[in-house]
């Protein structure tokens, strides 16, 4: 009996292509993705000149990210999970870490579509334009940003393993980090807490993500601001990866 | 590595599994060989489900050795995954994939070239013509084995394992999985498949082995079995209709009382 090991490349291929497939046919997480940054570039259309292109998208970029990394990562492999689909995928004779990496490599592709839409938006919509090593800058904080939230995504359903409650702590996570990112900037909150969201997760990514757009302001706040996203990213990747179990029971 | 043609497929050496301090398999030791359909039967929390995932690799055990076709599962994964399909209790595919894209995502994953008109005859070889864009919850729950069926056995593994392949089946759809399960047999490979049905395990069974509190305490062919314990004074108490049947021995040896 000879042995019938399949090439890495075609198992990872057929992977990848299943999961493109999979978050295809999930239009409503795509749209829910897109819709929100696009509300708020479309609704704060009179506030640009008084907020700024780059403040405006990158709220908006940043809170794409957070729906891709904390709902769309985390509540798709939270459902997975509950449902066999990792447990089928790991008696094949594929590497483990095959089945994550195909589906960041997914996100990873929503990433850069988000990152283009807000862009697009913001360029025919509100007539934000950006220089060339601007655009460049963002797309790389956005992919950084994006990892923290898969991070976040990961410790997520690192901690609960019951799909309904990832569900609901997903959902809590996301609309807490709206109310507090988006309003706490504006000093709704008080003082102390604008300063603690701003070194938050959702602060610290805004910071990037708006420094990068305008690149001769980036500062050593922004520096800092960098290597904390890279922190929070690591620190989250690495606890969700510890805890994760690949069966909800 | 090359085996024999009669080197058993499936090795089991001294197995335990252990949660905690609930040590779930104890010592556990069996083998299934070429052509051979072996039955694993015990009660609910009998170690069943534990033996087979650490079979499968899905978990790794206290103590033991397990190897397919002789690759070791813990020292060789991919090689001994590679020889091995798997059915398994709460299959679950991709809600969103359509049948065709399931196969065509396992085919690839073993490295099988499936080309379209390829695809439809198989799904035309399971009666399931009209199933290559269907979503596999839209199927029956026949329909759903053999869809399983056909993608644990896709890269034509030299040993099946298969969790309750036929719980929640009708008749029907339970006779054809057993001529399916058989036919894996006559092209010479192994099976091993739990059940809690005693007619499957005398159906299609050529050995059974019963487990209790995650210990194999009895292992034969079914006949072999009922004649060793007919005399069991357990084994007539629980006799139902005079002449001894398997049941009989099944809750002779492991008692009447209900497992959670």
């Amino acid at each position: 009996m000879e042995p019938k090991i399949p090439k890495f490349s075609d198992a990872f291929l057929s992977l990848l292509r299943a999961d493109f497939t999979t978050q295809w046919r999930n239009r409503r997480s795509v749209i829910m993705s897109l819709l929100l940054p696009v509300i708020i570039l479309v609704s704060w259309k009179g506030l640009i000149d008084k907020l700024g292109g780059a403040f405006a998208l990158s709220i908006s970029m940043n809170i794409g990210l957070t729906a891709i990394g904390i709902m769309g990562y985390a509540i798709s492999v939270s459902r997975d999970r509950d449902k066999g689909v990792f447990q089928r995928l790991r008696v094949t004779p594929i590497p483990t870490y095959f089945i994550m990496l195909s589906r960041l490599i997914v996100q990873l592709a929503m990433i850069a579509l988000l990152t283009l839409f807000v862009f697009i938006v913001g360029y025919n919509y509100d007539k934000i334009t950006l220089s060339p090593f601007g655009y460049t800058l963002t797309f790389i904080t956005a992919f950084i940003g994006g990892g923290l939230y898969l991070g976040l995504g990961q410790l997520i359903v690192g901690l609960v393993k019951n799909s309904d409650t990832v569900n609901s702590t997903s959902r809590l996570v996301y609309i807490g980090f709206i109310i507090l990112g988006v309003f706490g900037e504006f000093g709704l909150f008080g003082n102390a807490l604008k300063s603690a969201i701003h070194w938050s997760p959702f602060g610290t990514v805004k910071t990037i993500l708006s420094t990068s757009m305008e690149p001769a302001s980036w500062n050593s706040q922004t520096t800092v601001a960098l290597l904390a996203t890279i922190i929070y990213a690591i620190v989250f990747s690495f606890l969700g990866i510890r805890w994760f179990k690949w069966e909800s029971r | 590595m090359i085996n024999n043609d009669h080197a058993p497929i499936l090795e089991v050496a001294g197995l335990s599994v252990s949660y905690g301090s609930f040590q779930a398999v104890k010592e556990v030791s069996f083998t299934v060989k070429p052509a051979e359909i072996f039955g694993f039967l015990g009660p609910n929390g009998a170690g069943k489900t534990s033996t087979l995932s650490a079979i499968e690799g899905l978990l790794s055990p206290v103590s033991g050795k397990i190897s397919i076709a002789g690759y070791d599962i813990h020292k060789q994964p991919l090689h001994a995954k590679a020889n091995m399909g798997v059915q398994l209790q709460s299959t679950s595919f991709q809600p969103e994939l359509t049948i065709r894209e399931i196969i065509k995502l396992y085919s690839g994953i073993y490295g099988i070239s499936l080309p379209d008109e390829k695809l439809q005859s198989i799904l035309n070889d399971v009666k399931l013509e009209g199933a290559a864009t269907k979503r596999f919850g839209q199927l029956s729950g026949g329909q759903q084995q053999r869809i399983s069926l056909v993608i644990a056995t896709i890269h034509d593994p030299t040993l099946v394992l298969l969790d309750e392949p036929t719980a929640g089946l009708d008749p029907q759809s339970r006779r054809q999985l057993w001529e399916r399960i058989e036919a894996i047999r006559e092209k010479g490979h192994a099976v091993l498949l739990t059940t809690h049905s005693m007619e499957e395990a005398e159906a299609v069974c050529d050995r059974i082995a019963i487990m209790d509190h995650g210990k194999v305490i009895a292992i034969d062919t079914p006949e072999a079995l009922i004649e060793l314990h007919k005399n069991d004074p357990n084994v007539i108490s629980v006799s139902r209709k005079g002449k001894i049947t398997l049941e009989d021995v099944f809750i002779g040896l492991t008692g009447r009382t209900v497992r959670s």
